[in-house]
Protein backbone atom coordinates (compact mmCIF):
# COMPACT_ATOMS: atom_id res chain seq x y z
CA UNK A 1 0.00 0.00 0.00
CA UNK A 2 0.88 3.38 -0.78
CA UNK A 3 1.71 5.97 2.04
CA UNK A 4 0.86 9.73 1.51
CA UNK A 5 4.07 11.38 0.55
CA UNK A 6 3.84 13.76 3.50
CA UNK A 7 2.65 11.61 6.24
CA UNK A 8 5.52 9.80 7.34
CA UNK A 9 8.57 11.57 5.16
CA UNK A 10 10.26 13.71 7.86
CA UNK A 11 9.13 11.63 10.49
CA UNK A 12 12.35 9.88 12.62
CA UNK A 13 12.39 5.85 12.60
CA UNK A 14 9.83 4.81 14.59
CA UNK A 15 8.24 7.72 14.84
CA UNK A 16 4.52 7.57 13.94
CA UNK A 17 3.13 11.12 15.01
CA UNK A 18 1.83 13.51 12.67
CA UNK A 19 3.85 16.18 11.06
CA UNK A 20 1.81 18.82 13.27
CA UNK A 21 0.25 18.98 16.26
CA UNK A 22 -2.78 20.23 16.10
CA UNK A 23 -5.29 22.21 18.77
CA UNK A 24 -8.26 21.37 19.38
CA UNK A 25 -11.72 22.09 20.54
CA UNK A 26 -11.84 21.04 24.52
CA UNK A 27 -15.55 20.57 24.19
CA UNK A 28 -14.55 17.59 21.82
CA UNK A 29 -11.27 16.17 23.78
CA UNK A 30 -11.24 12.50 23.92
CA UNK A 31 -10.25 11.38 27.52
CA UNK A 32 -6.37 10.61 26.83
CA UNK A 33 -5.91 13.98 25.28
CA UNK A 34 -7.33 15.86 28.05
CA UNK A 35 -5.48 13.67 30.50
CA UNK A 36 -2.08 14.50 28.62
CA UNK A 37 -3.07 18.10 28.87
CA UNK A 38 -3.94 17.87 32.92
CA UNK A 39 -0.39 15.58 33.41
CA UNK A 40 1.83 18.69 31.18
CA UNK A 41 -0.03 21.50 33.68
CA UNK A 42 0.57 19.45 36.41
CA UNK A 43 4.56 19.10 35.52
CA UNK A 44 5.07 22.72 34.96
CA UNK A 45 3.30 23.90 37.92
CA UNK A 46 5.36 21.29 40.04
CA UNK A 47 8.38 22.13 38.35
CA UNK A 48 7.81 25.28 39.61
CA UNK A 49 6.71 24.74 42.92
CA UNK A 50 10.06 22.61 43.12
CA UNK A 51 12.30 25.50 41.74
CA UNK A 52 10.41 28.76 41.07
CA UNK A 53 12.97 30.21 39.05
CA UNK A 54 13.28 27.14 36.78
CA UNK A 55 12.32 28.31 33.61
CA UNK A 56 10.57 25.41 31.79
CA UNK A 57 7.99 25.80 34.90
CA UNK A 58 5.00 27.64 34.76
CA UNK A 59 5.31 30.85 37.07
CA UNK A 60 8.21 31.48 34.98
CA UNK A 61 5.62 31.33 31.95
CA UNK A 62 2.93 33.25 33.88
CA UNK A 63 4.87 35.91 35.10
CA UNK A 64 5.92 36.95 31.56
CA UNK A 65 2.85 38.34 30.76
CA UNK A 66 1.66 40.39 33.82
CA UNK A 67 3.67 40.29 37.11
CA UNK A 68 6.14 40.29 37.47
CA UNK A 69 7.95 41.34 33.88
CA UNK A 70 4.84 42.71 32.25
CA UNK A 71 5.71 41.55 28.93
CA UNK A 72 2.46 41.58 27.06
CA UNK A 73 1.29 43.50 24.04
CA UNK A 74 -2.30 44.96 24.14
CA UNK A 75 -3.59 47.70 22.58
CA UNK A 76 -2.12 50.53 20.40
CA UNK A 77 1.31 50.10 19.54
CA UNK A 78 2.25 53.64 18.66
CA UNK A 79 3.79 53.99 15.15
CA UNK A 80 2.86 50.35 14.30
CA UNK A 81 0.45 47.63 13.64
CA UNK A 82 -0.79 46.36 17.28
CA UNK A 83 1.58 43.86 18.47
CA UNK A 84 -1.82 41.85 20.58
CA UNK A 85 -2.07 38.76 18.10
CA UNK A 86 1.68 38.10 17.26
CA UNK A 87 2.92 38.56 20.84
CA UNK A 88 0.67 36.53 22.45
CA UNK A 89 0.68 33.34 19.22
CA UNK A 90 4.73 33.68 20.37
CA UNK A 91 3.62 33.25 23.85
CA UNK A 92 1.46 30.48 23.12
CA UNK A 93 4.07 29.12 21.05
CA UNK A 94 6.49 29.25 23.43
CA UNK A 95 4.23 27.91 26.48
CA UNK A 96 3.02 24.71 24.50
CA UNK A 97 6.60 23.45 24.02
CA UNK A 98 7.02 23.68 27.35
CA UNK A 99 4.09 21.67 27.78
CA UNK A 100 5.52 19.01 25.44
CA UNK A 101 8.96 19.28 26.59
CA UNK A 102 6.92 17.35 30.01
CA UNK A 103 4.27 15.19 27.87
CA UNK A 104 4.84 14.87 24.58
CA UNK A 105 1.17 14.33 23.56
CA UNK A 106 0.14 17.40 25.19
CA UNK A 107 -1.48 19.88 22.94
CA UNK A 108 -3.40 23.87 23.67
CA UNK A 109 -7.09 23.86 23.64
CA UNK A 110 -9.43 26.62 22.04
CA UNK A 111 -12.25 27.09 24.28
CA UNK A 112 -14.97 28.83 21.90
CA UNK A 113 -16.82 31.10 24.59
CA UNK A 114 -19.60 31.55 21.67
CA UNK A 115 -20.65 27.60 22.12
CA UNK A 116 -24.11 26.33 23.26
CA UNK A 117 -22.33 24.71 26.38
CA UNK A 118 -20.85 27.76 27.07
CA UNK A 119 -23.84 29.76 26.94
CA UNK A 120 -25.29 27.15 28.90
CA UNK A 121 -22.28 26.58 31.65
CA UNK A 122 -19.87 28.98 31.26
CA UNK A 123 -16.06 27.75 31.91
CA UNK A 124 -15.73 24.34 30.42
CA UNK A 125 -15.66 21.40 32.55
CA UNK A 126 -12.65 20.40 31.71
CA UNK A 127 -11.02 23.88 33.36
CA UNK A 128 -14.64 24.09 35.86
CA UNK A 129 -13.75 21.16 37.69
CA UNK A 130 -11.97 21.68 41.30
CA UNK A 131 -11.15 17.76 40.91
CA UNK A 132 -9.58 15.34 37.90
CA UNK A 133 -9.51 11.36 38.49
CA UNK A 134 -9.57 12.15 42.26
CA UNK A 135 -6.74 14.85 42.56
CA UNK A 136 -6.74 18.33 42.12
CA UNK A 137 -7.72 19.75 38.34
CA UNK A 138 -4.62 21.71 37.23
CA UNK A 139 -6.28 23.08 35.12
CA UNK A 140 -9.03 24.53 37.67
CA UNK A 141 -6.63 26.99 39.79
CA UNK A 142 -3.06 27.54 39.92
CA UNK A 143 -0.15 28.90 42.66
CA UNK A 144 0.51 32.65 42.11
CA UNK A 145 4.40 33.37 42.95
CA UNK A 146 5.56 35.73 45.71
CA UNK A 147 7.30 37.82 42.95
CA UNK A 148 3.51 38.76 41.49
CA UNK A 149 1.96 38.95 44.63
CA UNK A 150 0.57 42.05 47.15
CA UNK A 151 1.51 42.17 50.69
CA UNK A 152 1.14 38.01 49.89
CA UNK A 153 -1.76 38.27 47.89
CA UNK A 154 -3.27 36.66 46.05
CA UNK A 155 -1.74 32.97 46.73
CA UNK A 156 -3.81 31.19 43.84
CA UNK A 157 -6.04 31.81 41.25
CA UNK A 158 -9.64 32.57 41.24
CA UNK A 159 -12.82 33.15 39.18
CA UNK A 160 -15.74 34.75 39.54
CA UNK A 161 -17.50 34.14 36.01
CA UNK A 162 -20.34 35.89 35.03
CA UNK A 163 -23.74 35.04 33.43
CA UNK A 164 -22.83 32.51 30.96
CA UNK A 165 -24.96 34.17 28.84
CA UNK A 166 -23.11 37.43 28.74
CA UNK A 167 -20.47 35.83 26.66
CA UNK A 168 -19.39 37.03 23.15
CA UNK A 169 -22.15 35.50 20.50
CA UNK A 170 -21.13 33.92 17.64
CA UNK A 171 -22.67 36.92 15.25
CA UNK A 172 -20.69 38.79 16.81
CA UNK A 173 -17.56 37.15 16.16
CA UNK A 174 -18.84 36.34 12.38
CA UNK A 175 -18.84 40.51 11.78
CA UNK A 176 -15.40 40.69 13.52
CA UNK A 177 -14.02 37.53 10.97
CA UNK A 178 -15.65 39.37 7.96
CA UNK A 179 -13.36 42.67 9.15
CA UNK A 180 -11.21 42.93 5.34
CA UNK A 181 -8.33 45.36 7.26
CA UNK A 182 -6.05 43.69 9.51
CA UNK A 183 -6.12 47.21 12.52
CA UNK A 184 -10.05 46.87 12.43
CA UNK A 185 -9.91 43.14 13.03
CA UNK A 186 -7.03 43.37 15.90
CA UNK A 187 -8.83 46.00 17.29
CA UNK A 188 -12.13 44.25 17.90
CA UNK A 189 -11.07 40.60 18.29
CA UNK A 190 -9.26 42.46 21.33
CA UNK A 191 -11.62 43.94 22.42
CA UNK A 192 -13.54 40.76 22.54
CA UNK A 193 -11.01 39.13 24.24
CA UNK A 194 -11.03 41.80 27.34
CA UNK A 195 -14.22 41.36 27.19
CA UNK A 196 -14.05 37.27 28.29
CA UNK A 197 -11.42 38.35 30.82
CA UNK A 198 -13.29 40.71 32.73
CA UNK A 199 -16.32 38.57 32.23
CA UNK A 200 -14.03 35.55 33.98
CA UNK A 201 -13.41 38.18 36.95
CA UNK A 202 -11.03 37.34 39.57
CA UNK A 203 -7.71 36.89 38.65
CA UNK A 204 -8.18 36.09 34.86
CA UNK A 205 -9.70 39.94 35.03
CA UNK A 206 -6.90 42.38 35.63
CA UNK A 207 -3.49 41.89 33.37
CA UNK A 208 -1.28 41.32 36.34
CA UNK A 209 -2.58 38.02 37.22
CA UNK A 210 -4.72 36.39 34.04
CA UNK A 211 -2.08 34.31 33.11
CA UNK A 212 -1.90 32.34 36.06
CA UNK A 213 -4.93 30.82 35.55
CA UNK A 214 -4.74 27.77 33.18
CA UNK A 215 -8.51 29.04 31.42
CA UNK A 216 -5.70 31.84 30.30
CA UNK A 217 -4.94 29.48 28.05
CA UNK A 218 -7.58 28.41 26.01
CA UNK A 219 -9.21 31.87 26.03
CA UNK A 220 -5.69 32.86 23.89
CA UNK A 221 -5.68 29.88 21.88
CA UNK A 222 -9.34 30.69 20.34
CA UNK A 223 -8.49 34.10 19.63
CA UNK A 224 -5.30 32.70 18.10
CA UNK A 225 -7.50 30.26 16.35
CA UNK A 226 -9.96 33.44 15.41
CA UNK A 227 -6.71 35.52 13.57
CA UNK A 228 -5.63 31.85 11.80
CA UNK A 229 -9.81 32.02 10.56
CA UNK A 230 -9.28 36.05 9.82
CA UNK A 231 -6.14 35.07 8.29
CA UNK A 232 -7.68 31.76 6.07
CA UNK A 233 -9.66 34.93 4.52
CA UNK A 234 -7.89 37.60 4.13
CA UNK A 235 -4.71 37.69 2.77
CA UNK A 236 -2.77 40.71 3.90
CA UNK A 237 0.32 42.15 3.24
CA UNK A 238 2.61 44.15 5.71
CA UNK A 239 5.44 46.03 5.79
CA UNK A 240 8.91 45.15 7.01
CA UNK A 241 8.56 47.79 10.08
CA UNK A 242 6.39 45.83 11.21
CA UNK A 243 7.27 42.03 10.30
CA UNK A 244 10.88 42.72 11.42
CA UNK A 245 9.45 43.76 14.74
CA UNK A 246 11.22 41.00 17.68
CA UNK A 247 8.56 40.17 20.34
CA UNK A 248 10.38 39.58 23.27
CA UNK A 249 11.26 37.39 25.19
CA UNK A 250 10.33 35.42 22.36
CA UNK A 251 12.95 34.39 19.77
CA UNK A 252 10.40 35.39 17.09
CA UNK A 253 9.72 38.14 14.92
CA UNK A 254 6.01 39.29 13.68
CA UNK A 255 6.61 37.82 10.35
CA UNK A 256 7.96 34.57 11.54
CA UNK A 257 4.61 34.07 13.56
CA UNK A 258 2.19 34.38 10.23
CA UNK A 259 2.50 30.84 9.08
CA UNK A 260 1.58 28.62 12.28
CA UNK A 261 2.47 25.69 10.42
CA UNK A 262 6.29 26.97 10.38
CA UNK A 263 5.53 26.55 13.92
CA UNK A 264 4.50 23.30 14.12
CA UNK A 265 0.87 23.42 14.74
CA UNK A 266 -2.47 23.71 13.02
CA UNK A 267 -6.26 24.12 14.58
CA UNK A 268 -8.93 21.34 14.72
CA UNK A 269 -11.72 20.21 16.40
CA UNK A 270 -10.87 17.41 17.17
CA UNK A 271 -8.56 14.57 16.32
CA UNK A 272 -7.78 10.51 15.93
CA UNK A 273 -4.91 8.99 15.25
CA UNK A 274 -3.90 5.53 14.54
CA UNK A 275 -0.77 4.06 12.84
CA UNK A 276 -0.52 3.29 9.28
CA UNK A 277 1.57 0.16 7.41
CA UNK A 278 4.81 1.20 8.70
CA UNK A 279 3.93 0.73 12.35
CA UNK B 1 -14.49 60.41 38.49
CA UNK B 2 -17.87 59.45 37.45
CA UNK B 3 -18.29 56.27 36.24
CA UNK B 4 -20.68 57.91 33.76
CA UNK B 5 -20.26 59.98 31.27
CA UNK B 6 -21.99 62.38 28.62
CA UNK B 7 -20.38 63.88 25.71
CA UNK B 8 -21.02 67.92 24.36
CA UNK B 9 -23.02 67.63 21.05
CA UNK B 10 -20.85 65.91 18.19
CA UNK B 11 -22.23 67.79 14.99
CA UNK B 12 -23.46 64.47 12.12
CA UNK B 13 -21.79 64.91 8.79
CA UNK B 14 -22.21 68.17 7.01
CA UNK B 15 -22.51 66.24 3.37
CA UNK B 16 -25.80 65.77 2.46
CA UNK B 17 -27.38 63.66 5.12
CA UNK B 18 -29.15 61.57 2.91
CA UNK B 19 -26.20 60.15 1.42
CA UNK B 20 -26.19 56.66 3.57
CA UNK B 21 -22.85 56.09 5.09
CA UNK B 22 -21.37 52.44 4.77
CA UNK B 23 -19.66 52.61 8.20
CA UNK B 24 -20.15 55.25 10.93
CA UNK B 25 -17.38 54.78 14.35
CA UNK B 26 -16.77 56.25 17.48
CA UNK B 27 -12.88 56.46 18.42
CA UNK B 28 -12.19 56.73 22.44
CA UNK B 29 -8.91 58.03 22.59
CA UNK B 30 -6.00 58.05 25.52
CA UNK B 31 -7.69 55.47 27.33
CA UNK B 32 -6.76 54.52 30.82
CA UNK B 33 -6.22 50.99 31.34
CA UNK B 34 -3.86 51.28 34.66
CA UNK B 35 -6.89 50.18 37.08
CA UNK B 36 -9.70 48.15 36.82
CA UNK B 37 -11.73 46.24 34.16
CA UNK B 38 -14.55 47.33 32.85
CA UNK B 39 -16.95 47.33 29.75
CA UNK B 40 -17.82 50.96 28.43
CA UNK B 41 -21.44 51.05 27.08
CA UNK B 42 -21.59 53.66 24.45
CA UNK B 43 -25.09 55.21 24.03
CA UNK B 44 -26.04 57.45 21.23
CA UNK B 45 -28.56 60.43 22.42
CA UNK B 46 -29.55 59.13 25.12
CA UNK B 47 -28.33 61.21 28.07
CA UNK B 48 -29.93 59.55 31.20
CA UNK B 49 -28.91 56.30 30.16
CA UNK B 50 -27.37 54.24 33.18
CA UNK B 51 -26.28 50.71 33.97
CA UNK B 52 -29.97 49.46 33.86
CA UNK B 53 -30.50 51.00 30.51
CA UNK B 54 -31.31 48.12 28.10
CA UNK B 55 -28.50 46.90 25.87
CA UNK B 56 -30.59 45.68 22.68
CA UNK B 57 -28.87 46.93 19.34
CA UNK B 58 -31.44 47.81 16.52
CA UNK B 59 -34.18 49.05 19.46
CA UNK B 60 -34.71 52.60 19.84
CA UNK B 61 -32.70 53.00 23.39
CA UNK B 62 -30.13 54.45 21.66
CA UNK B 63 -27.63 51.77 23.24
CA UNK B 64 -24.91 51.59 20.32
CA UNK B 65 -21.94 49.13 21.34
CA UNK B 66 -19.79 48.96 23.79
CA UNK B 67 -16.09 48.26 24.30
CA UNK B 68 -13.79 46.95 26.96
CA UNK B 69 -11.01 47.76 28.95
CA UNK B 70 -8.49 44.77 30.12
CA UNK B 71 -6.86 46.85 33.53
CA UNK B 72 -3.39 46.44 34.74
CA UNK B 73 -5.23 46.45 38.50
CA UNK B 74 -3.10 49.99 39.71
CA UNK B 75 0.62 50.32 40.68
CA UNK B 76 2.76 47.85 41.75
CA UNK B 77 6.25 49.26 41.48
CA UNK B 78 8.26 52.21 42.70
CA UNK B 79 7.70 55.58 42.05
CA UNK B 80 8.03 56.22 38.63
CA UNK B 81 7.06 52.57 37.73
CA UNK B 82 4.02 53.53 35.80
CA UNK B 83 4.70 56.86 34.54
CA UNK B 84 4.60 56.91 30.69
CA UNK B 85 6.95 58.38 29.00
CA UNK B 86 5.65 61.55 27.36
CA UNK B 87 9.14 62.90 24.89
CA UNK B 88 8.94 60.89 21.55
CA UNK B 89 11.47 57.96 21.41
CA UNK B 90 14.41 58.10 19.49
CA UNK B 91 14.70 55.80 16.35
CA UNK B 92 17.34 53.80 18.25
CA UNK B 93 15.09 52.66 20.86
CA UNK B 94 13.77 49.87 20.00
CA UNK B 95 12.37 48.75 23.45
CA UNK B 96 8.26 47.64 23.30
CA UNK B 97 5.84 50.13 24.00
CA UNK B 98 5.69 51.22 28.06
CA UNK B 99 2.64 48.62 29.33
CA UNK B 100 0.41 51.85 29.89
CA UNK B 101 0.23 53.95 26.81
CA UNK B 102 -2.98 54.93 26.44
CA UNK B 103 -5.12 53.17 23.99
CA UNK B 104 -7.15 54.30 20.98
CA UNK B 105 -10.51 52.05 21.43
CA UNK B 106 -13.14 51.91 18.36
CA UNK B 107 -16.87 50.99 18.56
CA UNK B 108 -18.48 50.89 15.17
CA UNK B 109 -21.99 52.53 15.42
CA UNK B 110 -23.29 52.63 12.14
CA UNK B 111 -26.96 51.23 13.01
CA UNK B 112 -27.25 53.56 15.79
CA UNK B 113 -25.95 56.47 14.44
CA UNK B 114 -28.51 55.67 11.19
CA UNK B 115 -31.49 55.66 13.46
CA UNK B 116 -30.58 59.21 15.57
CA UNK B 117 -29.81 60.65 12.06
CA UNK B 118 -33.28 58.99 10.62
CA UNK B 119 -35.15 60.85 13.78
CA UNK B 120 -33.62 64.36 12.33
CA UNK B 121 -30.91 64.51 14.46
CA UNK B 122 -28.41 67.35 13.35
CA UNK B 123 -25.89 66.49 16.15
CA UNK B 124 -25.65 63.50 18.86
CA UNK B 125 -24.50 63.27 22.18
CA UNK B 126 -22.65 60.26 23.63
CA UNK B 127 -23.17 58.16 26.80
CA UNK B 128 -20.50 56.19 28.13
CA UNK B 129 -21.57 54.11 30.95
CA UNK B 130 -19.13 51.63 32.82
CA UNK B 131 -19.80 48.69 34.35
CA UNK B 132 -16.54 47.27 36.05
CA UNK B 133 -16.03 43.42 36.29
CA UNK B 134 -15.93 41.84 39.81
CA UNK B 135 -12.31 42.52 41.37
CA UNK B 136 -13.31 41.26 45.20
CA UNK B 137 -10.57 39.93 46.77
CA UNK B 138 -7.74 41.09 44.72
CA UNK B 139 -4.84 43.26 46.14
CA UNK B 140 -5.09 46.20 43.64
CA UNK B 141 -1.65 48.11 43.50
CA UNK B 142 -1.43 51.87 44.34
CA UNK B 143 -3.30 54.50 42.05
CA UNK B 144 -6.34 52.79 41.05
CA UNK B 145 -8.43 54.99 39.83
CA UNK B 146 -12.47 55.27 38.40
CA UNK B 147 -12.95 54.10 35.20
CA UNK B 148 -13.75 55.73 32.33
CA UNK B 149 -10.71 57.74 31.97
CA UNK B 150 -10.38 58.65 28.15
CA UNK B 151 -8.83 62.03 26.57
CA UNK B 152 -11.50 62.55 24.02
CA UNK B 153 -13.82 61.24 21.16
CA UNK B 154 -14.02 61.16 17.66
CA UNK B 155 -17.24 60.60 15.04
CA UNK B 156 -16.10 59.35 11.79
CA UNK B 157 -18.38 58.21 9.19
CA UNK B 158 -17.55 56.52 5.80
CA UNK B 159 -19.30 56.50 2.61
CA UNK B 160 -17.38 53.50 1.33
CA UNK B 161 -15.91 51.04 3.34
CA UNK B 162 -12.17 52.17 5.05
CA UNK B 163 -9.95 51.56 2.10
CA UNK B 164 -7.35 49.08 2.57
CA UNK B 165 -4.21 51.66 2.27
CA UNK B 166 -1.27 50.33 0.44
CA UNK B 167 1.93 48.77 2.12
CA UNK B 168 4.14 51.52 2.74
CA UNK B 169 1.33 53.34 4.65
CA UNK B 170 -0.13 50.22 6.28
CA UNK B 171 1.61 51.47 9.62
CA UNK B 172 0.25 54.82 9.87
CA UNK B 173 -3.54 53.71 9.37
CA UNK B 174 -4.25 53.68 13.28
CA UNK B 175 -3.91 57.39 14.13
CA UNK B 176 -1.76 58.21 17.55
CA UNK B 177 -4.30 60.65 18.43
CA UNK B 178 -7.27 62.40 17.39
CA UNK B 179 -7.60 64.76 14.35
CA UNK B 180 -6.73 68.28 14.27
Amino acid sequence: MNTPATAHAHHPAGSRKPLLRHRKNVELLRPPQLAALQQAFARVIEISQNQVTDNRGFQHFAGIHGMPQWLCQHGDAPGSNPLFLPWHRAYLYAFELSLRDQVSDAALVWWDWTSPASHASGIPAAFAAPEAEGKPNPLFKAPVQPAARQNDQPTETFRRPRSPGELPTAERIRQIVSLRSFADFTTQIEDVHNRVHGWAGGTMGIVAWAAYDPIFWAHHTNIDRLWRTWQLRHPQNFPPSFLNRALPPFPLTVAQTLNMKSLGYDYASSSAHVAGTNA
Amino acid sequence: MPERFVSDPLELPEHDQKADFVRAELQFYGVDHSGLSYEARVFVNRPEADRETALELGEDGGYAGSFHVFGHGGCFGDVGHCDVPQAPRPTYDLRLPHPLTPQTKTVIITEALRRARGSGAAEVTVTVVADVYDHEGLPLGREVGEPLRFDSISLLTYESPPPLPPVSEQEAERPPGPPD
